[in-house]
């Protein structure tokens, strides 16, 4: 069967995706964050206590569902493959890297994408440092980086990451034990029912498209090919129309409420981390979480590490605060970002390129 | 629209086996590119390298040359 392999499929697909996001946005997510791997697995850190942040604790069924509908459908489809064994730790502090990269941005790659649909012109100026991220890890991938091979496990290994994801499920719809938002961009979600179809759906698509921010750049960049890009591309323009008709469309800097800021060289860097962790890693933060849900521990070991450092994060105040309109006074409140955060912004390039240099593939 | 053809698509472990093949086919003068991986094979680093079905052997003779492992054999209408 060839029927995902057109541009025109891959746009299309890439829509449906925009459609979901733009409904999820529609009955309630965060204004302009109405699919972000990166803020919903912050939020799940947050509902499970990992981190003490109280506006921003929920457990993301959107997250869940990416993991176990990409699960349902690689088993579906006979894709599912459990394994395991490419330098694990590594990838585990590449997933904290990328987490860290991306609140200080305050997104992920997929919400990247959805403000600069939304005319946040932060977005459009971090997708300069994506780029260029992506671009130094394109370099050190010709120069022969690798993190090695991964190879076949046990079967149940694979599944053990949607199974959790699952009992997070569970926990938070039949028990009050995690901790949920009263108030921020935590108290804002669609119902759960939604949320969940929302998550399996995309899920599914995205684990069938191979949909991956980063790899879409990297393929445009590495070998002139468009695909994957086809399908950013119906994903962003869905929701600019879902924003132009909604009168959620505003271009400008330091724009109140739509949780950023106009701190545009940490932008910028935030975002180079992400797209330079990403390339090392093999794809951005939602394709780790399809490749976990397909099978690969790896993938799963990278996810727990963007789970941990989301914790990090918010528990030494790395994570950049967004502009906001004070309530008293009706000022503008600019967003920043932290000293601590930069200093881990820094950090993290330096652990970049240490793991860049040192992973090589042996000559033979 | 170019018309499709049924083409050797070889998948690797890694993106870096896969950039080995493009070096090493170049060296030994195959013909050949790299390619994402088609959305028809789940396998894979996400990228792939490509041939003419007639050029399998020389394409198997290659990477055993230059050391590189072959994850899945494919044949695929590009």
């Amino acid at each position: 069967m060839n029927f995902m392999n057109s541009k025109g499929k891959l746009l299309g697909l890439g829509a449906i995706c925009g459609v979901i996001a733009a409904a999820l946005a529609y009955f309630g997510n965060p204004a302009n964050m109405a699919f972000c791997i990166a803020c919903f697995i912050r939020d799940t850190a947050g509902a499970l206590g990992l981190h003490q942040a109280e506006v921003v604790q929920y457990a993301r069924p959107e997250t869940i569902g990416l993991v176990i509908g990409a699960f349902l459908i690689a088993i579906g489809t006979k894709e599912y493959k459990s394994t395991g064994g490419s330098s694990p730790m590594t990838r585990f502090v590449l997933g904290i890297c990328m987490m860290v990269g991306a609140l200080i941005f305050l997104g992920c790659p997929l919400r990247m994408i959805l403000r600069m649909s939304a005319g946040d012109l932060n977005a459009w100026v971090a997708l300069i440092g994506f780029v260029l991220g992506i671009v130094t890890g394109v370099f050190f991938l010709k120069k022969g980086f690798t993190l090695g091979r991964a190879y076949e496990t046990q079967k149940m290994s694979g599944s053990v990451i949607s199974i959790l994801a699952l009992g997070i499920l569970i926990l938070a719809t039949f028990t009050s034990l995690l901790k949920v938002s009263q108030a921020g961009p935590g108290s804002m979600h669609a119902p759960i029912i939604l949320s969940l179809i929302g998550g399996l759906l995309f899920g599914a698509i995205a684990q069938k498209s191979r949909m991956c921010f980063a790899g879409s750049i990297r393929d445009v960049v590495m070998l002139k090919n468009f695909d994957l890009f086809f399908g950013v591309l119906g994903l962003f323009i869905v929701m600019l129309i879902y924003n132009v008709v909604m009168g959620k469309f505003t271009i400008g800097f330091d724009t109140p409420g739509i949780i950023a800021h106009s701190d545009h060289l940490w932008n910028i860097l935030g975002m180079y981390i992400v797209g330079f962790a990403a390339v090392l890693l093999g794809g951005c933060p939602l394709r780790q979480l399809i490749l976990a849900g397909q099978g690969s521990s790896d993938s799963a070991i990278t996810v727990l590490g963007m789970l941990i450092g989301s914790a990090i994060c918010h528990n030494f105040g790395l994570a950049s605060s967004g502009t906001a309109l004070n309530p008293e006074t009706q000022e503008v409140v600019k967003g920043a970002v932290t000293a601590n955060g930069k200093v881990a912004g820094i950090i993290c390039i330096v652990v970049l390129f240490v793991i860049a240099f040192t992973n090589k593939r042996k000559e033979v | 629209m170019r018309k499709k053809e049924l083409k050797l698509v070889v998948t690797f472990h890694t993106t870096a086996d896969a950039m080995a093949m493009e070096k090493a086919a170049k060296d030994f003068g195959l013909k050949g590119r790299i390619i994402p991986v088609p959305r028809v094979i789940s396998s894979g680093c996400g990228m792939s390298w490509t041939s003419d079905l007639l050029e399998k052997e020389q394409v198997l003779a290659v990477m055993e040359k230059a050391g590189i492992d072959v994850e899945e054999l494919h044949e695929v209408l590009i």
